[in-house]
């Protein structure tokens, strides 16, 4: 008997502490907002037949303890009732299949006017490249990758002398104008996710995966790798502030293209070898 | 409420079937049974001490053997659970944890819990034990190779731990064993360790397809007279159907460990694309890491049900007996099983929404797992119409039920949660997942082993576990494990990955650090009241209430045999007949509010019984 | 002894969901180790299409070109390569084979234990052939420098697919061929027809052991069918 009462409380214990929880989602900033909606249906749906089915089993508990000479419903099978139950389940779960598969939909379907925004990955950080004034990224190759060329831009496709390296890890974006991420990672699986914007796609070395979303809130937002990458993996963060147009734009002038990096390189190059010069006629 | 439950009653032989034919040559007979259609068994007899307790061929046998090695790695796995909760909750505490530490404790957990201990009690011990008696065969059809079975288990398991003492440790790269990284220095355990889990799974495989032969076929070839499928219990169809799911989806985690294995010691390129590391271009190039994920997972969804489905075989047997009412729908149960089953080789990508395949993949493992919702809530209904209007004694076995029943529900909402593709997005690899596979996985087959131990214990060892510490060890269980699980759900809202060694000063994860502690402390209690269960078993084993036959008053046969414990051949010198299914409990006009399987019609003339 | 059941056999989908699901047994008449080799038999088709599936998963993804199976499997043949040669050769030879196999089974049931036994001794001489004609292969393909790890005619992945799989059926033929040799000693021995009782299983011997011996070699021969026409001719 009492062990009803204590499974009772358990459930009105989960009920309390989910309407009570300290720790909930964080604020969205992005557009994903239809995520957030499709989980609460999720609740109403799913907890209602959590809460349900536990109540009635609490029920039983109490009912039909144990009594000798109780007179006990020997029915093998009751096919209506099973059709219907059958029926209900699944109009539930199509009433929560329909409008998620309607926001994958979305999810999978980058919007014209987004910018592309690679999003390289190695063990353990994360660098940026974006398109440059001619909006398109230059194709790149793993195999490029070295001091000269931290991207591996291909030398020979003119798209990339403009395109900007961020070689920090702090990445900003324009508040309301949609990006696409492509990931990339040049050694093992990563996952560049912002918990505040919701979206998240493992980056894939060999492959360029990708996936889009819409800042709509300034702030600064820490990035978490969300796929286990070895043993840097939980230090593996960076940071995404979303400006407004004007600071964004005082951002962008501080960054560097490509061409800007290799001509810098050139720089040091010219001042090496004339101090070596210079030192070996001294000598 | 007088409790009788203890009192010896004298069981019901089996009666060899009559045939009574007139003249005309027409038979009439209420307890025709079909006649033998094979020779009885020819079993090999132990003789010598090593051939009856050590490679003994008996399938009892072989399934204790099977039960105290998963869960001595069960054991193990438990300790490596504490020092993971340990560096969670209170790091500073424990500074010997180490990252590299703690990724191979969290890869050795996952591969030991899933694999090590929950298959191989269910199928191995379960199985073994459970199968010829409840189908009335006197062992499984080729006990030589049943025994070989698991000795190949038992030498997996030896690899398995062997791992721990090599140079760099055990592998650290979770249990799921992704390329490129598992084989990469950058993540622990790159070297021999990893080498010795994959050979250690390819082991365990071969060994699991042995002893997967024998329960399958004993099922479909080797059953009594009179034990039609429908006649069988359902711990015996959700056995067989997780076995079938085993025979089938092992072969991909087998490809899949040769694959690897052969990136790792011969430097191809099956899942190895080209890795820069260190500055320099490694020798691999042209591989695949998600072909490996494919693989794994069309293995590891299956996985999961291969450890479901003999819970739910069992838990709807234990259901039964302990509300003295027929379990609900049993057709509907049996055809419940049979499509989870088949549904589950459909699902798989669900687990790799977030991997980079191709996105409109999305659409169709969406809507397949939440297909395999509707069957799986169906036998949810059941069981809960199984207890009303029945007469529910709230023993031991009763309480684990009940708490099984909490949890998977729970557990099984959450994954309603995560198998709609878009919602999966913000939880993926957060701690929503951890806590989802925890509560279904974890907690609820484990209520129902807890509750299949308290139940049997009594026919394995003829002596009954103690009621009190019972139900200590269950609410200690229960309500702690669940303080452990739900909350965690929450850490995966706010958006706290999985696998993360540390939080360092994120805002708004170190709003979470209370929980973290008190998860980690529910952990601890949890653990350290499993000692409850453990004092209870061996001091049951010496001075446990002799339990006599049958005394759950269980209809099934394995509750049947003239000796208590079953002897080698479990039946003596006649095979049981079986005349009913195993779920005639409180039967309108029978005497007792049992009637087992091998009560002939005619010793129960008034009895209405409405199905056979 | 009049079989009550089978005539109150409903008709059509109930009485076959009936039959199968009458008690004892589902598979009536089948004896209990021929459905275990049918059911590993239908376990490791799943491991070689999982290898066939992710052969092709490979091939169609990789970047670098695949090589051209018929001129590297090419043999020369007085100074005039014939493409695929050894491995029609191979092929005829195991079909061979499984035909011997199946005269061995037949044989078996008659009793005949001479014909039954050199048959079942071709059948391994067939399976021995096979393995050496592969073993040949290997050597020819490795002393051209095609390694697992890499090849010089293209990708990579050719090697490791070609050695895994053919290295798999190949284990998979050696361990059939000395089983074979096991079974041929026995049936001259007159083992099976005395029902002598097996040295490691104590079970007694009988020739149905014969067939399921065939069943698995049949499965060995249509797995290279597969190969042959996957990886070989593709």
């Amino acid at each position: 008997m009492h062990a009803g009462f204590i499974f009772l409380a358990v459930i009105v214990g989960s009920i309390l502490f989910h309407v009570f929880t300290p720790w909930w989602w964080t604020d969205i900033a992005s557009n994903w907002g239809a995520m957030d909606d499709t989980i609460v249906l999720t609740f109403w749906i799913g907890g209602g037949v959590f809460i349900a089915v536990c109540l009635f089993m609490i029920y039983c508990v109490f009912k039909f303890s144990y009594k000798e000479g109780r007179k006990v419903e020997y029915k093998p099978e009751d096919n209506k009732l099973e059709i219907i139950l059958t029926v209900v389940t699944t109009l539930g779960v199509a009433a929560l299949l329909a409008p998620g598969l309607i926001v994958w939909n979305q999810y999978i379907n980058t919007p014209p006017n987004a910018i592309n925004i690679e999003v390289m990955a190695r063990q353990w950080g994360w660098q940026y490249r974006l398109p440059g004034e001619d909006g398109k990224l230059g194709t790149s190759n793993i195999v490029n990758i070295n001091d000269q060329n931290p991207f591996g831009i291909n030398l020979d496709d003119q798209n990339g002398r403009d395109d900007i390296l961020i070689q920090s890890d702090e990445l900003h974006l324009k508040t309301n104008r949609p990006v696409k991420i492509l990931l990339r990672s040049t050694d093992v699986l990563h996952n560049f996710y912002v918990p505040q914007f919701r979206a998240k796609m493992d980056a894939v070395p060999g492959l360029i995966t990708y996936y889009w979303f819409e800042p709509n809130k300034e702030g600064d937002y820490e990035v978490l790798c969300a796929e286990y990458c070895g043993i840097g993996h939980y230090g593996m963060r960076a940071k995404v502030v979303v400006d407004n147009e004007e600071n964004y734009e005082k951002w962008l002038e501080q960054q560097e293209t490509f061409s800007d990096f290799i001509a810098t390189l050139n720089g040091k190059e010219i001042k090496k070898i004339k101090l070596a010069k210079i030192n070996n006629l001294n000598e | 409420m007088s409790d009788d439950f203890y009192k010896n009653k004298t069981s019901i032989e089996a009666q060899p079937s009559r045939t009574i034919s007139d003249s005309s040559g027409s038979v009439s007979d209420i307890d025709y049974v079909k006649p033998a259609e094979v020779s009885d068994q020819d079993l090999y007899h132990g003789h010598s001490f090593i051939t009856k307790w050590i490679f003994c061929q008996d399938a009892k046998v072989i399934g204790i053997q099977y039960t105290l090695t998963a869960v001595f790695t069960g054991i193990i796995g438990l300790i490596l659970s504490w020092l993971m909760r340990l560096q969670l909750g209170f790091p500073e505490l424990v500074p010997f944890i180490t990252a590299e530490h703690y990724y191979q404790f969290v890869t050795m957990h996952g591969m030991i819990m899933v694999v090590y201990f929950l298959t191989a009690l269910f199928l191995g011990g379960f199985g073994n034990y459970l199968i010829p008696l409840m189908t009335g065969a006197r062992d499984m059809v080729f006990p030589y190779v049943n025994m070989v079975s698991y000795w190949m288990f038992f030498v997996a398991v030896l690899v398995l731990m062997a791992s721990f003492f090599v140079p760099g440790g055990p592998t650290g790269s979770g249990w799921t064993l992704y390329p490129p990284q598992a084989i990469l220095e950058g993540t622990p355990g790159s070297g021999a360790g990893i080498i010795l889990m994959l050979v250690s799974l390819a082991l365990f495989v071969v060994g699991f397809t042995m002893g997967g032969l024998n329960y399958v076929i004993t099922i479909l070839q080797a059953r009594t007279r009179g034990m039609t499928l429908m006649r069988m219990p359902l711990t015996v169809w959700g056995i067989f159907t997780a076995t079938v799911l085993a025979l089938l989806a092992f072969p991909a985690l087998f490809v899949s460990v040769i694959m690897m294995s052969l990136d790792r010691i011969l430097g191809t390129s099956f899942f190895m694309p080209t890795i820069l590391k260190a500055g320099e271009i490694l020798e691999y190039g042209g591989g695949s890491p998600v072909l490996f994920q494919h693989l794994f997972w069309f293995f590891g969804h299956p996985e999961v049900y291969i450890v479901a489905l003999p819970a739910f075989g069992i838990v709807s047997d234990l259901i039964s007996v302990h509300s003295r009412k027929n379990i609900f729908g049993y057709r509907m149960m049996v055809w419940a099983i049979v499509a989870i089953g088949a549904l589950s080789f459909f699902v798989w990508a669900h687990h790799m929404y977030v991997s980079g395949m191709n996105p409109w993949f999305g659409f169709f493992f969406a809507t397949t797992t939440l297909i395999i919702a509707v069957p799986t809530a169906l036998k949810v209904y059941n069981w809960v119409l199984t207890l009303w209007r029945g007469n529910i004694r709230m023993t031991t076995v009763m309480l684990f039920c009940l708490g099984f029943i909490v949890t998977f529900v729970n557990g099984g909402i959450t994954g309603i949660f995560l198998g709609n593709v878009i919602v999966d997005i913000p939880l993926s690899d957060t701690y929503f997942v951890v806590a989802h596979f925890h509560m279904v996985m974890g907690i609820a087959p484990l209520m129902v082993i807890f509750g299949a131990i308290y139940h049997w214990f009594p026919l394995v060892t003829g002596r009954l576990l103690d009621e009190k510490l019972g139900k200590w060890h269950f609410w200690f269980s229960f309500l702690g494990a669940y303080s452990i699980y739900f909350p965690m759900h929450y850490l995966g809202f706010i958006g706290v990955p999985r696998r993360y060694f540390e939080m360092y000063d994120s805002p708004y994860i170190t709003s979470a650090v209370g929980l973290n502690q008190s998860i980690t402390i529910a952990a601890l209690i949890v653990g350290l009241s499993q000692f409850i269960f453990i004092f209870n078993i061996v001091k049951s084993l010496r001075m446990g209430k002799p339990a006599g036959k049958n005394p759950w008053k269980a209809n099934s046969l394995e509750w049947q045999t003239p000796n208590v414990p079953p002897a080698h051949g479990n039946w003596g010198d006649k095979l049981p007949v079986v005349y009913r299914w195993p779920y005639d409990f409180n039967v309108p006009g029978a005497k007792e509010d049992y009637i087992p399987q091998t009560t002939p019609p005619s010793e129960v003339l008034e009895a209405k019984v409405e199905k056979t | 002894m009049s079989d009550h059941t089978l005539d109150k056999l409903p008709g059509g989908f109930k009485g076959m969901a009936t039959d199968m699901g009458s008690d004892q047994t589902v598979f009536k008449g089948v004896n209990w180790g021929k459905a275990m080799m049918w059911i590993f038999l239908l376990s490791d088709t799943f491991i070689f299409s999982c290898f066939l599936i992710s052969y092709m998963k490979v091939r169609a993804s990789v970047v670098d070109e695949w090589p051209y199976p018929s001129e590297v499997f090419a043999l020369n043949f007085m100074g005039v390569p014939v493409p695929l040669l050894l491995i029609a050769i191979m092929t005829f030879v195991l079909i061979t084979s499984s035909g011997t196999m199946a005269l061995a089974v037949k044989y078996g049931y008659e009793r005949n234990r001479k014909m039954c036994g050199w048959l079942i001794l071709a059948t391994a001489l067939g399976g021995l052939t096979f393995v050496g004609m592969q073993a040949f292969e290997w050597s020819k393909l490795i002393h051209e420098g095609v390694r697992p790890w890499t090849n010089p005619f293209g990708a990579p992945q050719f090697g490791s697919f070609f050695f895994m799989i053919t290295g798999f059926h190949g284990t998979h033929v050696s361990i059939g061929v000395i089983f074979l040799f096991i079974f041929a000693r026995k049936t001259f021995r007159g083992d099976f027809d005395a029902g002598k009782r097996g040295f490691f299983t104590s079970m007694k011997s009988d020739y149905v052991a014969i067939e399921i011996m065939g069943l698995y070699w049949h499965f060995v021969d249509l797995v290279w069918v597969f190969i042959f026409a996957f990886f070989y001719l593709w």
